[in-house]
């Protein structure tokens, strides 16, 4: 049974469609990119899988429950983590305090006290090299650190399901590498499913994508294994002057 | 006779509620372009009030002469404000801004006390009245709804017809295209600032053709509340929808007095007053974007 | 081991309201300027439960402090009549106020908390003004004439009682009442509560993805500052002056006073009410006597100064000077 299920979903922003009749299936554990140009709609796609908007038409399952106007503060807990786009540290918090957050409201939030979800963000610091940070405010962060900082409070979450809105902007191509190497091993161990969004065919993220997802003007026009997505014709002529990055 | 009454009553609502909206059009300018809440709203009023007072009082200059005078004052006042702090929390949480006004508004009422003391005054401008059969209205009130009306036209043409205006209007669309077309967003945001308090300065000047005796420095903090009233009743960004929420307001207040007054046992002026904070709760709780506006 | 270091930053914040307390207690003439700091400490310390914490102002909170002394006017007055009652009659009064604060303060969070930043402050601007009127248009609890129950309290208590009650046993109280503030400030911080209001904020939206009932952590703050204020109401103004006017309860300017302490000393730090409160009633007290009437008029630009120039208040940049230090372990 699929993770996370999107039937015919229609999210509108006055006259504009934003997100057009879009369905697809995301297993669990499993690794896909959804790639498309800025305005595609994937991050209006994001906001209707974790709450923030509601849509118009269609349905959003997950883990078999039906969530479409589920409240967002009710997610996460269900299992769906995200980063965004634009990094949005809790700025006066340090970055153990954020991640800790992560920890006391995500899944095992309920069992987890304030001194234990700290330890639990002791642990996520260590492994994503954070430790040099661990106290000071995230908003004096570097944007790479605060980054690293989003998907380790993601992480803390312990999700089924994380979200990535272009988390690899910005970063150093050797950064870019060791992170989704990262990421890829942490998804592995611990079953979850990753969705990351791109806006260029990034080889680091997609190469290791298991399906490719590709947007274009708020429909989906692509849903293939990888290999098969990248020799599309259609994706071609949606990048045409935009040749995949290297 | 109680139709004649409340006839009467609305009439004087229609012509008071024409400057309430004049009197909003300020506080929606402001909200509209900056995203700023002006809570010392009132306190720009009350600040209108007694440039009427001291020009009237001390130079005996008739109050018509006084709007001008007023919106200048306001003008000042503006820019001073948006250079000195508005400006630098722009960018900051909204809790700054609400604060910031907040904190303007009190210096200005201290300022006046420390200038005019905290006694209640008034002037009298006696220009006749008219009979209206149902009820008699003083030309001075008359004036002040017709200066209001005229005041909302002109800031209607000078947003259609002028360059400044309608940068203002590009930038209420979207500030980032605006900055990328080459609109001085920072211009824009001073301007409609300072146009917003020269509005609300100015408007100070008609209402106190509405209270005999009712200028203080602490007058303030009633407008502030019914201009929020007004504000979310026509859609807090929008001017026009303001001056509308005005004369909507303007009759509510004295349509529901002329009905409290018929209920034993108690204050219909003081009723009037919780009703306005309950429609404000009302309107925040079912449409906070406003009743008027069509969005 | 673990759970010592935890109440750590209290030490201070208890260390000066004893010394307050001492000063007043041992000093000549001193009881009233230390009653009247206990007042403005404690203010910021309810008031800083909610505006601190959450990052959202509410500009009719004197509303809940009038209420409060509501609550204990109308136990005075209305269970006069029951003498075995004694002292019990405060007792009540006191959690009167609690109840009519709190029923208050979900009454209005349940509109106003609904609404983001600004369209909050906006629903907030007239409870005050809304509920003073409410008071005397309809004439509840005697109206615009409000009650005086200095008789009563002479009746039930005796005279001797009711005078230490009202010139000792209430600033007692306030004392009591601002303690536990910053107590249950601690507490909040250093519980789930605390990193749920951090992260709203800090950014709602985000807290919201992060499985954050941004909503209950609002009402949760807005519902403790409320009954704080109640309950500092019922004593520095139903016990220290046992009457209660409409217009007085609910002046505006208790509000303007909350917020200068607060700011000043830094919001959503703990020890920020207490120096703020400090500060705000000394130089209150110096300025009545040199400027009366116009502390406002120094304070206004002072805040306009610290809004724009060092928004984190005196605390707030102790706080990050002394960050890893021996001493920022007491600082919070």
């Amino acid at each position: 049974m699929a993770l996370l299920k999107l039937d015919n979903v229609t999210k509108r922003f006055g006259g504009l469609v934003a997100v057009n009749q879009v369905s697809l299936e995301i297993d669990e554990g499993e690794f896909v990119g959804i790639v498309g140009p800025n305005g595609s709609g994937k991050t209006t796609l994001f906001n209707v899988i974790s709450g923030v908007f509601f849509p118009e038409e269609g349905t959003v399952r997950f883990d078999g429950m039906d969530i479409t106007r589920l409240a967002p503060f009710k997610r996460a807990p269900l299992g769906i983590g995200r980063t965004f786009q634009i990094p949005r540290p809790f700025g006066s918090a340090t970055v153990r305090e954020n991640i800790a957050v992560g920890a006391m409201f995500g899944t095992q939030g309920h069992a987890l006290n304030v001194d234990r979800s700290l330890d639990v963000a002791d642990q996520i610091i260590e492994r994503v090299n954070l430790r040099a940070h661990r106290d000071k405010p995230a908003g004096g962060l570097t944007p790479v650190e605060k980054k690293l900082m989003e998907i380790a409070r993601a992480l803390a979450m312990k999700p089924k399901l994380l979200l990535m809105d272009e988390a690899m902007a910005g970063m150093h191509p050797n950064d870019i590498d060791q992170m989704v190497a990262f990421i890829k091993r942490v998804a592995d161990e611990e079953n979850i499913a990753i969705v990351a969004m791109v806006e260029h065919i990034m080889r680091a993220v997609v190469g290791l994508a298991e399906k490719v997802i590709v947007l274009h003007q708020g429909a989906k026009i692509v849903d293939a294994p990888t290999k098969e997505a990248l020799e599309d014709p259609k994706v071609i002529e949606v990048y045409l002057g935009h040749p995949p990055e290297e | 006779m109680f139709f004649e009454q409340l006839g009467g009553n609305l009439i004087q609502g229609v012509v008071l509620g024409a400057v309430y909206g004049m009197a909003t059009m300020g506080l929606s300018l402001i909200f509209g372009v900056l995203k700023v809440v002006n809570v010392g709203h009132g306190a720009f009023i009350m600040v209108g009030a007694f440039v009427t007072l001291f020009l009237f009082s001390s130079l005996g200059i008739s109050p018509l002469f006084a709007v001008p005078v007023a919106f200048g004052v306001g003008m000042g006042l503006g820019l001073i404000f948006y250079y000195t702090t508005i400006r630098k929390l722009i960018k900051a949480p909204e809790l700054a801004t609400l604060l910031a006004t907040f904190s303007i508004g009190v210096l200005l009422e201290e300022l006046i006390k420390l200038i005019f003391g905290s006694e209640f005054r008034g002037y009298n401008w006696v220009v006749g009245k008219i009979d209206l059969g149902i009820t008699v209205l003083p030309l001075s009130k008359l004036y002040a709804g017709i200066g209001s009306i005229l005041i909302a036209v002109l800031l209607f043409l000078w947003f259609k017809k002028t360059r400044a205006g309608s940068a203002i209007r590009s930038v209420v669309e979207d500030s980032e295209g605006a900055q990328v077309c080459g609109i001085n967003v920072g211009g824009a945001y001073a301007l409609s600032f300072a146009l917003g308090i020269g509005l609300t300065v100015a408007s100070g000047v008609l209402l106190t053709m509405f209270i005999p005796v009712g200028i203080n420095p602490y007058m303030g903090g009633g407008y502030t509340l019914k201009a929020f009233v007004i504000a979310v009743l026509g859609g807090l960004a929008s001017p026009y929808g303001a001056f509308f929420g005005g004369l909507v307001f303007g009759l509510i207040e004295n349509g529901s007095y002329t009905l409290f007054a018929y209920i034993p046992g108690v204050e219909p002026f003081a009723l009037t007053r919780f009703l306005s904070f309950v429609i404000l709760l009302v309107i925040l709780l079912i449409r906070p974007t406003g009743i008027l506006s069509a969005k | 081991m673990k759970q010592i270091p935890k109440y750590l930053p209290l030490v201070p914040v208890f260390a000066a309201y004893g010394v307050l307390f001492l000063m007043g207690e041992n000093m000549e003439g001193m009881w009233q300027l230390m009653s009247m700091l206990l007042f403005y400490c404690a203010l910021g310390q309810a008031f800083n439960v909610f505006l601190g914490m959450t990052g959202y102002v509410d500009f009719g909170y004197v509303a809940f402090m009038g209420v409060g002394t509501y609550g204990m006017a109308l136990s005075i007055t209305r269970l006069v009549q029951y003498e075995f009652l004694g002292v019990w009659i405060i007792v009540i009064g006191f959690a009167l106020a609690m109840v009519m604060s709190t029923l208050l303060s979900m009454a209005v969070g349940a509109v106003a908390l609904r609404l983001r930043g600004a369209y909050f402050a906006i629903a907030t601007i007239g409870v005050n003004e809304g509920f003073r009127f409410l008071i005397e248009g309809a004439r509840i609890w005697n109206g615009s004439e409000g009650m005086i129950f200095t008789a009563d309290l002479n009746k039930i208590l005796g005279r001797d009682t009711a005078a230490a009650l009202s010139t000792y046993w209430a600033d007692v109280m306030v004392l009591v009442i601002a303690a536990l503030a910053a107590f249950v400030t601690l507490v909040y911080m250093r519980s789930k509560i605390g990193y749920a209001l951090t992260a709203l904020r800090e950014d709602e939206d985000a807290a919201k993805v992060m499985g954050i009932n941004v909503t209950k952590f609002k009402i949760i703050a807005f519902i403790t500052s409320a009954c704080f204020a109640g309950l500092l109401g019922a004593t520095a103004w139903a016990l220290k002056t046992p009457y209660v006017f409409p217009p007085e309860v609910f002046e505006i300017h208790y509000t303007i006073e909350a917020i200068i302490i607060v700011m000043l000393g830094g919001a959503g730090t703990l020890l920020g009410p207490l120096v703020g409160g400090l500060v705000y009633g000394i130089a209150q007290y110096y300025l009545s006597i040199f400027l009366p009437g116009f502390q406002l008029l120094i304070f206004a630009p002072i805040i306009l100064v610290i809004i724009v120039v060092f928004p984190e208040g005196i605390v707030g940049m102790l706080k990050t000077r002394t960050r890893g230090s021996g001493l920022g372990r007491f600082i919070m």
